[in-house]
């Protein structure tokens, strides 16, 4: 069982997260990929600040838990999640985000932001990277895990099941995928015209161990995170994540036109009002 | 292996490749040599380093993500596979995951040009046009097997992701006798002087050039004939020097002619302001070339060393 106060502290976090994200959502004039960024908040909160082993004070550690964006486009996410954790300083963010020169895109570089692990955003490509820096760990008989977090949708790639059939194959236990499976893609549910269901069936098909969970319930999060075996497992793991786009947001959830997008004065107002009740109703942190 | 050299002799650059990764992986614990089911090169390498040999089943994507992925920890991996697969599969993974991040990923292609003798599927005529487009990677075309060994071991130093395009890779004809040439990656090789004509070639064509030439020696006409291995970045002093030293200048390849080395040496003496008095370049035209080997296809296609010939006699006529 998850510790309540460890539940608690990264609630909180969350809380913050989604504060911000809107924030930045609201003040930046271009689109913002708002619907998935909700969706992995969570999640990210709970590896960021729970599940890996990263110091934002030596980035470079040898010993640091690898993490790749495969759905590279909730990369504001990762960046402010990386921000609560001393990464980065938030009103770089609000005041860069997008702009010329700035190491804050819309997907991330690791070239242009140093902290990022790999560059991405061309969806179904980032697990293969991650079989690479698995099979490097081995070798080197380094102790970290290689984590990598995909959108449901990217998962249509065909390259993507290459990848978990190499890491089935030579049963990288070291490696540990995340799915944000909120059923949508960009412009379908999963079902309307793609079915991705049996979903946990496919990846137990490759030989990776599942974890099933809630990714918006930090309980859940923090059991499954808890349940990844050790590195020495002969599978690699995936957690499923059942999650909602667009989560926190009354408007924005189970609704294809939040994709991505900007906020009005409005809709801010009512995403940040939403944000305090949702919190609220968790006992506020207390 | 011990290998008499003689020029024009065969060996396999294969082979070469596949003991020189040996040697390689002994010496640098990051190295690695991995493959999409085409690890015929690899057949003692992964013997003896069987935890730095990889063999993904036929995924060429996933392999170039893989690659990357042993790059962004420090370690060289050589990818072993067929050109169209590696070169045009894995084009997208090629560029996004290895070269917007300039890694320094080795692909060891075999099957240039119409080598490959099975078909269109299989044949190599586009490689280099779209491997020279990807912004850091750099682009070698070898057609001397022992010059497979000299490239792979200064790679080790090289940073960025290398390109190395071979013919078939079993029947390679020998051309410099082994430590007798330094091979530079942005250098071409005067295999043969002349002031009548150059032939700029790259891999096996080198040969049919050299034997164009010595046919032309009979007919009093001298051809300097220049080794461009090096296509990207590519010899811009040792071209606009042909250009104005020869005036008439061939490209020979076993490639579309329109988006090869002919495009980047007509690009060069065009940026330069420095023009041939006559160019000409012959390969494989638009078309899928379909079946034959790749000697008969050259003939077919009329870039083969008659037809070189004829051209540098036309030029200057």
């Amino acid at each position: 069982m998850a510790d309540p106060k460890e539940v608690k502290r990264l609630q909180t976090l969350a809380y913050e997260m989604r504060k911000k994200l809107i924030t930045l959502c609201g003040h930046y004039e271009g689109i913002v990929h708002i619907g998935g960024d909700l969706s992995v908040t969570d999640l990210l909160i709970g590896l960021y600040h729970y599940g890996m082993k990263v110091d934002p004070k030596n980035i470079k550690a040898p010993t640091r838990d690898r993490f790749i964006l495969s759905k590279g486009h909730a990369a504001v996410s990762m960046y402010i999640a990386m921000t609560l954790r001393g990464y980065f300083d938030f009103d770089e963010i609000m005041r860069t985000y997008g702009r010329l020169g700035s190491a804050f895109g819309e997907h991330p570089c690791k070239i242009q932001l140093p902290g990022v692990e790999c560059s991405t955003g061309s969806l179904g490509q980032g697990l293969a990277i991650a079989v690479g820096l698995a099979f490097s760990a081995r070798v080197k008989k380094e102790t970290h895990r290689v984590f990598c977090m995909m959108g449901d949708g990217e998962t249509c790639e065909g390259e993507v099941w290459e990848a978990a059939n190499t890491a089935g194959s030579y049963k990288l236990g070291n490696l540990v995928g995340i799915v944000d499976r909120n059923k949508q893609l960009m412009t379908s549910f999963d079902g309307d015209y793609i079915n991705l269901e049996p979903y946990a069936d496919r990846w137990r098909a490759f030989n990776w161990n599942v974890i099933e969970l809630d990714g918006h319930d930090m309980n859940s999060i923090v059991d499954a995170i808890d349940k990844i075996p050790p590195i020495t497992n002969p599978k690699p793991t995936v957690l499923i994540a059942q999650t909602t786009k667009g989560r926190g947001v009354s408007y924005m959830e189970h609704q294809i036109n939040w994709h991505a997008g900007s906020l009005s004065k409005e809709d801010t107002e009512k995403a940040l009002a939403d944000i305090e009740a949702n919190y609220a109703k968790l006992g506020g942190g207390k | 292996m011990k290998v008499t050299w003689n020029f024009g002799s065969f060996l396999s650059a294969r082979s070469v490749a596949g003991d020189t990764i040996i040697e390689l992986a002994k010496k640098y614990p990051n190295v690695w040599a991995i493959t999409a089911d085409q690890g015929g090169a690899l057949k003692q390498y992964k013997k003896d380093f069987p935890e730095r040999y990889i063999d993904v089943g036929i995924a060429e994507q996933n392999l170039a993500g893989i690659a990357a992925g042993l790059a962004l920890e420090g370690n060289i991996p050589f990818i072993f596979g067929m050109i169209p697969f590696m070169t045009m599969r894995a084009c997208e993974q090629n560029r996004t995951a290895i070269c917007y991040q300039d890694l320094p990923v080795r692909f060891i292609g075999t099957g240039g040009g119409l080598t490959s003798g099975a078909g269109s599927t299989h044949n190599a005529m586009e490689d280099i046009g779209i491997m020279k487009s990807l912004v850091n990677m750099t682009v070698l075309s070898i057609g001397d097997p022992n010059m497979v060994r000299d490239i792979m071991l200064l790679s080790m130093t090289y940073p960025h992701p290398l390109y190395l395009r071979l013919a078939q890779g079993k029947q390679d004809r020998m051309l410099y006798e082994p430590g007798k040439y330094e091979f530079k990656i942005g250098m071409g090789l005067t295999a043969r002087d002349g002031k009548d004509a150059t032939i700029f070639a790259h891999g096996e064509m080198v040969f049919e050039a050299l034997e164009a030439a010595d046919t032309l020696v009979k007919d009093g006409i001298k051809v300097r004939v220049i080794d461009m291995y090096s296509i990207k970045p590519v010899d811009k002093d040792l071209v606009i020097k042909a250009v104005k030293e020869t005036g008439n200048v061939l490209v020979l390849e076993d490639h579309l002619t329109d988006c090869g080395l002919a495009s980047v040496i007509a690009d060069v003496f065009a940026d330069a302001g420095v023009y041939p008095k006559k160019f000409k370049r012959l390969g494989i035209p638009q078309v899928y070339a379909g079946f034959g080997s790749g000697e008969e296809l050259r003939k077919k296609y009329g870039y083969d060393k008659t037809a070189a010939a004829s051209a540098v006699k036309q030029m200057l006529e």
